[in-house]
């Protein structure tokens, strides 16, 4: 009883210890370790079989290369099955996330042998590209998942993204009484910053930060000096202050996502390129 | 010091009642309680929630009373402080309370209910860039579908409705197949290049690897170098992973290692296909003997340091029938027919070499090219003739005729019996001035005709043919049906019958560097040169290219399906043609490779 007790405790540690460790760095590297040697036997025996003519993805070693890497690219593409599942044990998501980042990163050499380094404007090259895109983005993902989530919470400043809208909400309330003692030309200056949308810009201003059509600023820019619109001018400050916490947000937030909408619908080309790529060598075999 | 408390409600039908009230004091309180100066009845607030103080600069300070916090400008905080001038928003429960500075100094306050904010959540999601961008599923299905559309179902079904035409290697047929230029893994080789844009010439049916036969509807001529079984007997075995798939590819309807094109890979770029590589043909012939216990064929693996001797082409008995091949170790001793001493007529002090420098056609000492003159191909030389090569020295003229000499026809005995006879039947001419007498009509008439038996002609042809004779200064004496014969003269046009010599690659070289003509003494000598004289300068396809040496892959001089021919040698593009491939009066079966080549090629 006592042992079982034990057992518990120390899986439980071994659990508790295990949450806080990096998918990337799982069991000590394991995966790195796995996806290293795959690469490294791809590697010497891509050197060691004196292939004629000259190597290519159609000699007995191609089509092994061929094989592992299709296997390869279904399985890693089956994360975004694993990951709707949620079940523990010893095929728990991070090892799958762990396998999926090593192993994919291990695809380059495997792809690239199976190649044959003959590249061509072909249905062939493109599996190919698409692949090596598809890994691109996902280095691209794991760097900004190691390195943004800090620069969004310290953007954060406590407060939720609820209430960064709020925030902004009431300023537009206050702006709302404060613009009315304006003229016409005014008034439509701060009607045109409240109406405009709190997310408009796009991918590409949400991306580089940049929001040329700002109506906020533009009505900060147009307002005159006096009496009236003193208020009005400290509120549209406010506004901006305002909306430059959240557009951070979005740009930090679209940093961290933008490499999935390349990722996710290019891995699901790759399959199709794939499926077509392995159909045409076999029909025109 | 005044607070201006101005609450605004509506009436159930949508009217607005503002109420106004003023409060002196420096200091207010929020809350659910009754006795706060601002009361608001919402069970999400405190009884004493919120103290707003006036400091003494103008500005307010709101702290709350209890634990919870409150809502200032949309922030959750316990303590913070407004600036009337721009005034701030307090957010308790539903009610908002606006603090501005009114225009007198005073300090308002206006209190509204707002309604719940039920699409916070939706409005949350613009946050997420999936508000920005056309959703992942979207992208994946239209990107899929056009790949799956223009780079398969398209070429597939363009490939299956087709109506098939014939091989058309001169690319005057358009490709049938849509789109299947993108199926291609890579240009194909320059000979082929017309039929880039005809996929479905080499690929007929839908996955069925190309076939031999589909080769040879175009290739027909093209030979074989075995048969098949035994092509297959003498291979080495294949490597663990190349058996298993040949025998996966095979179970598939591919052509077995031994197909075409096993050897000739397409799609490798525009190129000149290769020729194979000494390893190649290593592969099987480095040690062919001990698969095939019956062959006459040496090993080899490299020209430099595995090869079997020469056997050249030649005739071993006087008048046979078929050329014999032996090595040149066994030291062949060749019978020709001729008698005929290389080393007199190439000494450039002897006789041979004194009267040609008389004769205004030579001028100078006899030289090789005198009498070997290379074909047109400038692989191999044309037959030596008795008129062009030896006449002008070992003359047949037999006298003067209307229009000059009269001579006696060479290349057949019976003509030369018929010159013989008419020389003794023509008018005799006179040695000097002699007067005619009456009654002599004998051979001093204009009339005369000997009708008698040319006994002098049977003289003189017995002399010429016998021993001493003029015909046996280069020609044995025989006797055939028992009459006086010369022996036929053999000479086959092709020695190396395997493989092929290119005299004009070899320009550079003086003839006796290779053939020993300046010593040879008899016409028995085979003037081949040995396989250690090519060594001087070839070695084999590894060895360190230098000035002198040259490294040589077996096709060089030896091509895989004719056994005579040869491949193009490496580089860019030949520096002289390669043989044309034997014109054969039969078309030979393909499989029939070896001894009726050279039987044919050999001069009967």
């Amino acid at each position: 009883m006592a042992s079982t007790a034990k057992n518990r405790f120390s899986q439980d540690e071994k659990r508790r210890d295990s949450d806080h460790v990096s998918f990337l760095k799982h069991r000590g590297f394991r995966w790195l370790w796995i996806a290293l040697a795959l690469s490294g036997v791809s590697i010497a025996g891509y050197v060691l079989i004196d292939q004629q003519p000259r190597p290519n993805g159609g000699s007995w070693y191609g089509y092994t290369l061929g094989t592992i890497g299709l296997l390869l690219i279904i399985w890693l593409s089956l994360l975004g099955v694993r990951k709707r599942r949620i079940n523990p044990g010893a095929w728990s998501l991070k090892a799958w996330t762990s396998a999926h980042v090593y192993l994919g990163l291990s695809l380059v050499v495997v792809g690239t042998l199976h190649t044959g380094f003959q590249i061509g404007w072909n249905v062939h090259t493109l599996a190919y590209v698409l692949m090596l895109l598809v890994i691109a983005t996902g280095i691209y993902g794991v760097i900004v998942y190691a390195t943004l989530p800090a620069s969004l919470s310290a953007n954060r400043k406590e407060m939720t993204r609820a209430q960064m809208l709020e925030a902004l909400t009431a300023i537009d309330r206050q702006l709302e009484s404060a613009a009315q003692p304006l003229g016409r030309a005014e008034a439509d200056w701060v009607i045109a910053a409240l109406a405009q949308d709190t997310f408009h810009g796009g991918a590409w201003g949400r991306l580089t930060g940049s929001y040329p059509h700002c109506a906020t600023r533009r009505a900060l820019r147009g307002m005159p000096q006096g009496a009236a619109e003193e208020r009005v001018i400290a509120l549209l400050e406010k506004r901006t202050q305002q909306l430059a916490q959240i557009r951070g947000a979005l740009r930090i937030r679209a940093l961290l996502e933008v490499w999935l909408f390349i990722h996710i619908p290019l891995t699901i080309a790759l399959i199709a390129a794939l499926t077509a790529h392995v159909i045409s060598v076999f029909y025109y075999w | 010091m005044a607070f201006l408390i101005r609450t605004i409600d509506f009436t159930a039908a949508g009217r607005e009642i503002i109420r106004d009230r003023v409060v002196e004091q420096t200091s207010l309180t929020i809350g659910r309680a009754a006795e706060c100066d601002i009361h608001l009845p919402d069970l999400a607030v405190e009884q004493r929630h919120v103290r707003i103080d006036l400091a003494p600069e103008g500005t307010l300070s709101a702290t709350a009373l209890g634990t919870l916090g409150f809502g200032l400008d949309g922030r959750v905080v316990t303590q913070g402080t407004i600036d009337p001038r721009t005034g701030g928003e307090i957010a308790l429960g539903a009610a908002r309370l606006a603090v501005a500075r009114e225009a007198d100094g005073a300090v308002s306050i206006t209190i509204r209910q707002v309604a719940d904010d039920a699409g916070k959540t939706d409005a949350l999601r613009g946050f997420a860039l999936a508000s920005a961008l056309p959703s992942k599923r979207a992208m994946s299905w239209v990107f899929a579908a056009a790949i799956l559309l223009l780079l398969l179902a398209i070429p597939v079904s363009s490939h299956l409705l087709r109506t098939p035409v014939k091989p058309d290697p001169k690319g005057e047929t358009p490709g049938q197949v849509v789109l299947d230029a993108a199926w291609t893994s890579g240009a194909l080789s320059l000979k082929h290049h017309s039929l880039e844009d005809n996929c479905e010439s080499c690929h007929v049916a839908a996955f069925e690897s190309v076939q031999d036969e589909t080769c040879v509807s175009c290739h027909e001529d093209t030979g074989t170098h075995a048969k098949m079984p035994r092509l297959a007997k003498g291979m080495p075995p294949l490597s663990p992973g190349n058996a298993l798939q040949w025998q996966i590819a095979q179970g598939f309807g591919k052509e077995g290692p031994l197909g075409c094109v096993s050897c000739h890979a397409e799609h490798e770029g525009p190129v000149r296909q290769k020729p194979a590589s000494e390893a190649f043909c290593a592969d099987c012939h480095d040690t062919l003997d001990t698969r095939l216990t019956d062959t006459a064929l040496g090993n080899a693996h490299d020209f430099g340091k595995e090869h079997p001797q020469f056997r050249p082409a030649y005739f071993a008995s006087f008048g046979a029938a078929k050329p014999v091949r032996a090595s040149l170790d066994t030291k062949p001793v060749e019978r020709s027919g001729l008698i005929f001493p290389h080393d007199v007529h190439m000494d450039a002090r002897g006789g041979a070499a004194r009267m040609a420098v008389s004769l205004g056609q030579y001028g100078q000492p006899l030289e090789c090219k005198d009498c070997h003159s290379l074909t047109a191909d400038k692989i191999g030389f044309k037959e030596v003739m008795m008129e062009g090569a030896c006449e002008s020295c070992h003359s047949l003229v037999s006298g003067r005729g209307v229009s000059g000499f009269t001579k006696l026809r060479h290349g057949d005995v019976q003509d030369l019996a018929e010159d013989l006879s008419r020389i003794s039947s023509g008018p005799r001419v006179r040695v000097g001035p002699v007067r005619q007498r009456p009654g002599q009509i004998g051979s001093a008439s204009p009339y005369r005709a000997d009708f008698g038996r040319p006994v002098r002609a049977y003289i003189g042809l017995s002399n010429a043919l016998s021993p001493g004779g003029v015909c046996t200064e280069c020609h044995l004496p025989t006797r055939s049906k028992g009459q006086a014969d010369l022996m036929p003269v053999n000479l086959p046009d092709r020695f190396l019958t395997r493989s092929l010599f290119n005299h004009d690659a070899h320009k550079k070289e003086k003839c006796t560097d290779c053939h020993a003509a300046d010593t040879s003494k008899v016409a028995t000598d085979l003037l081949i040169p040995d396989l250690k004289s090519c060594r001087d300068c070839h070695l084999g396809a590894t060895a360190v290219k230098t000035k002198k040496i040259v490294p040589s892959e077996c096709a060089m001089c030896h091509a895989y399906h004719v056994p005579a021919g040869q491949w193009s040698p490496k580089g860019k593009a030949p520096h002289y043609r390669p043989a044309p491939p034997p014109k054969l009066p039969i078309k030979l079966a393909p499989d029939k490779t070896t001894v009726a080549v050279i039987a044919r090629q050999a001069k009967p």
